[in-house]
Formats: structure tokens, sequence, C-alpha cells
């Protein structure tokens, strides 16, 4: 049985409206098969759109471009500061709590705020925005894209010579490399704030000496690597979204798999590269 | 002007185009007409390359649509307008802002010298009071004027309709019919239409395809077209109550 699973980079249009429909089989060789090949094509399809959009970034400089920028930056970031604050809080409370009350059994919980910071900035602050970002922006990207797509206006934009990624992409790429790292930095901050508040009313730590502990055991590389990490996670957002949302076909019910599916795909890709930079980093 | 050369696509198993030979000549309007999922929509897209033929190759201008990429099918592109069967409108963007896109991103024009534009194009589909308005807010006819209105703009060469009058009440479907032989006795625009209604192909159509199980089986001017002798196309006139008393003659022809 003859599946023609590889073709030209010609014929893999990023955007394309042309499913390829393969026999079903039982043979579960050939189905696994089948989803090796189409995730390496789904990641080479996807990094072939982040090339593209890359190549586009030079066009945010005119006015409806930088309008439209603006304009994703407060839809993606400032709309999510709110979730972002109480998660991180929590996180925060819950990270000094934790690690105080076993400190507290040796007699140094006065240094939680390190713990805290330190964990904040190297892990929690960029992982937790980026995975709140994917779950919010990333699926509300995805639905639009789709939804583009099947009522077809991604078509009317080609047709009319306007390029969806640079029209589209570029100015949610741009956005999101700019808001991710600051709603990073953001909930670290507000971590750090609500594992001070549990410090100071759980455990006796006084403000002073938390922040500190915090200040003086956090380094630059971490909040480097830090901001690296979101930076990278706001990327991996918008081009999973954008290529899940460009390749959906089947209408309303195509649009929920893009939508599930960039969720589940950005969680992953997060965590594997926030794992990659730490390991690169840090050992 | 555009020709189908023997042009097949498989979606799945199904030839939906099987060895389609047609000419769409310059300043004509060919109508194409046929039951549903026999790729009448399938063959417009393959003329702007939003699809790729399997075997064979569509040419415009002498240009070889099914193998351009890049700028050179943008040059290609930038000779259609297209009106799609759902308008395809920006939500975003208002009625205004959604006709003044391609003169917005292609050209450098003035804002009052495309607004001025846009208005024109908006009265000749008579939604010159819904400018402001956005696409959530108006009717689907409406939105298909919209989208009409910003097919032509760009005054192009050629114009694609998929559908333009499927769910327009009959004043609004005669209304586009009456613009799209406008375009044509006017400004010599070439059209190609896909719609299932045969008043309105016959009464805007200078010929007319039917397009049967990925095949054209008849292509004649209307007056011929309404006389097939092909049991599908009988079927089709049938169906729609048009039958041939005496001579049928095309009002203003």
């Amino acid at each position: 049985m003859a599946v023609d699973v590889f073709y030209s980079l010609e014929e893999q249009a990023i955007i394309t409206r042309e499913p390829r429909f393969f026999p079903p089989t039982a043979d579960w060789r050939s189905q696994l098969g089948r989803k090796v090949v189409g995730a390496c094509r789904d990641a080479g399809r996807a990094v072939l759109l982040l090339a593209e959009a890359i190549l586009c970034i030079r066009s945010v400089l005119t006015r409806r471009s930088r309008r439209e920028t603006i304009h994703q930056m407060f839809v993606g970031g400032i709309k999510s500061l709110t979730v972002i604050t109480v998660v991180a809080s929590f996180t925060g409370m819950i990270l000094a709590l934790q690690t105080g009350i076993e400190m507290r059994r040796f007699g140094q919980e006065v240094y939680i705020g390190a713990a805290v910071m330190v964990s904040m900035l190297r892990e929690m602050g960029p992982f937790m925005t980026g995975l709140i970002l994917a779950a919010s922006v990333g699926s509300s990207i995805a639905a639009q894209m789709g939804t583009m797509v099947v009522s077809e206006e991604i078509a009317a934009l080609e047709l009319m010579s306007i390029n969806p990624v640079r029209y589209l992409v570029m100015p949610r790429l741009v956005a999101m490399m700019i808001m991710t790292p600051l709603l990073s930095f953001y909930s670290c901050i507000m971590g750090v704030m609500g594992g001070g508040i549990v410090g100071m009313t759980q455990l006796n730590v006084p403000w002073a000496a938390y922040i500190d502990n915090a200040v003086r055991f956090a380094e630059n590389k971490d909040l480097f690597v830090g901001m690296l990490k979101a930076f990278l996670f706001g990327i991996i957002i918008v081009i999973t979204a954008c290529h899940q949302g460009f390749a959906t076909t089947q209408g309303a019910v195509g649009v929920g798999n893009a939508t599930r599916r960039t969720v589940i795909m950005s969680f992953l890709s997060i965590l594997i590269v926030g794992y990659m930079i730490t390991r690169l980093f840090y050992v | 002007m555009i020709q189908l050369e023997n042009v097949t696509k498989r979606l799945g198993a199904r030839n939906v185009l099987d060895g389609v030979n047609l000419e769409v000549r310059k300043g004509e309007t060919l109508v194409i007409v046929g039951p549903s999922g026999t790729g009448k929509s399938v063959t417009l897209k393959h003329m702007v390359r939003l699809m790729t033929p399997d075997e064979g190759r569509v040419v415009v201008d002498g240009q070889v649509v099914s193998e351009a990429s890049g700028r050179g099918l943008e040059l290609i592109r930038d000779k259609f307008g297209v009106l799609f069967q759902s308008g395809a409108l920006l939500e975003w963007l208002s009625v205004a802002e959604n006709v003044a896109l391609p003169l917005r991103e292609k050209t450098k024009l003035s804002n009052d010298e495309i607004m001025s534009k846009v208005v024109e194009k908006l009265a000749m589909v008579g939604l010159e009071n819904d400018a402001e308005k956005f696409p959530a807010e108006i009717s689907g006819g409406m939105r298909k004027r919209v989208g009409l209105a910003r097919a032509i703009v760009t005054n192009p060469e050629i114009i694609l309709y998929d559908e333009p009058t499927s769910g327009l009440d009959p004043v609004s479907s005669r209304m586009i019919d009456r613009l799209i032989e406008h375009l044509r006795k006017e400004l010599g625009v070439t059209s190609v239409v896909v719609t299932h209604d045969l008043h309105s192909a016959l009464s805007i159509g200078t010929r007319i395809a039917m397009l049967t199980q990925g095949k054209i089986i008849e292509l004649a001017e209307p007056a011929e077209f309404v006389k097939s002798q092909v049991e599908e196309v009988q079927l089709f006139l049938e169906a729609q109550f048009i039958t041939v008393r005496g001579e049928w003659e095309k009002n203003g022809k």
C-alpha cells in the first residue's frame, strides 16, 4: 500500500487547504509511522512559519503593523494580568510556606526569600506565565486563525496579495516576544511579594530580612535565563497556535481540534524547552 | 484569457475534477452550473491557485498559474477579484475598512482617495449607508455585497463569483446580476460565476457550462443551453421551472 506522505516543500504550503487523505489501516506500525512522520512534518512547517514571520518582522515599523502589534500586546498581555497576578502570588505563597516549614526545622526560615526569588526567576515565573498564555492567548489565536481559514478569510487575504503571515502572525509574534518576558518578570515580583506576605504572617520572617535575602541570593544569570525562557515560550505559543490554526480543516470541529492541539503542544514544548535551557545554563 | 487544460483533482478517493477542459474568453461572463459537490468551487479555486491540479494545468493570460509561486503568483492574482460564498470579511474591520483593505495594503493612495473609491463601490452594491457597521452587525446577504464591493474595488480584469446570489433576497439577487452585467458591458470585465440559480445564469451568462461528476457535460450560450438534449441539463432546467416555449430569448440581447 503506497502512502504518499513524503512530498516536496513546494507542495507543503504553510497554509494548506488541500487535506491529505490516507486509507484507514489496522496495522499499528503503519499508524505509528504516520504519526511520527506527521509530527515531523508539523514541526517542519512550524519552523518554516517562524522563519517567514521573522523575515516579515521589519514591516512592524509600518503604521498599521505597529498599531496591530500594540493591540496584540494589550490583548495578549494586559488582559492576562489578573490571572497572572493571582496565580503568581499564590505560587509564591505556596513556595514560601512549603520551604519555610522545612527550613524552620533547622532555624533557617529567614532564607525563604532566597528560595522563592530563585525559584520564581529561574523556573516558576516563566513556566507559569508560559502555561497561562498558552491556555488563554494561544488557544484564542488558534481559534481565530482556524475560523478565518474555515470562513475563507485567509484565502481572501492571499488573493488580495496580502501575506497572512505578515498581516496576522508577525504582529502577534512581536507582541508576545515583548510581553511574555515582561509578564514573566511581573509574575516573579508577584510571587516574591506573595511569599513575603506568608513569611511575615505565618513564619515570622521580617519583611526587610525576606527582601534582603531574596535580592542577595538572586543573580543576574537567573534573571537572564528566566527572561530567555519566557521569550522562547512566547515564540512557541504564537507559532504553535498560528500553525495549528492555519492547518484547520473540517469546520467547527476542526477549529476545536486546532485549539486543543495548540494547548497540548504548547504545554509539552514549554516543558521540554524549559528543561533544555535549565540543563544548558545550570549543569 | 483563462484555460483549464485537462485538469484533474482528487480529494480522497474521488476525482472532484476529472480532466476538465474549459476556456474563459476575454470580456465574457462564463457561468458554471451543476449539482452540489461536483467541483464548481474547486474549479474556481484552481484559477487563482488556491488549489493545484493533480494533473493538467491552468493558464491565465499565457502564464501557467498552476505552476506559479511567489511574486509571479501575486502578479497573476492581482488580475483577479474574488467574491467568496460567505463574503470572507475580516470581522474586526468595519464594512468600509474591509472594502478599503486591498487599497490600503497594495497602493499608496491617500486616505481620502481610498475612501472615495470605497464609497463609490459601496454605493454600487447599495450599502453606502452601512459603511461604519461591522460584519457581525449586517445580514448574510449584506456581507456578500460587501465582499463584492471589496472584490471590485481594485478594478480587476477578471472577477470570480462563488454563489453570488445564494442567500440573497430576490431584489438583491437581481441587483447583483445587474452589477455583473454592468461590469461586463461597461468595463469589459471578464467574469466566471458559479451558481445554482439558473434564472441568474441565463440572465447574466454569455456562456453557461454544466459541470457534473467532475466533467463539463455542456457548454453553450444561454439560448442553446436551454435547448440542450443532455439529460442532466434538462433535469436541472425542469427543477427550476425553466422550459422552452418556442424561441428562448434573453432580454436586452
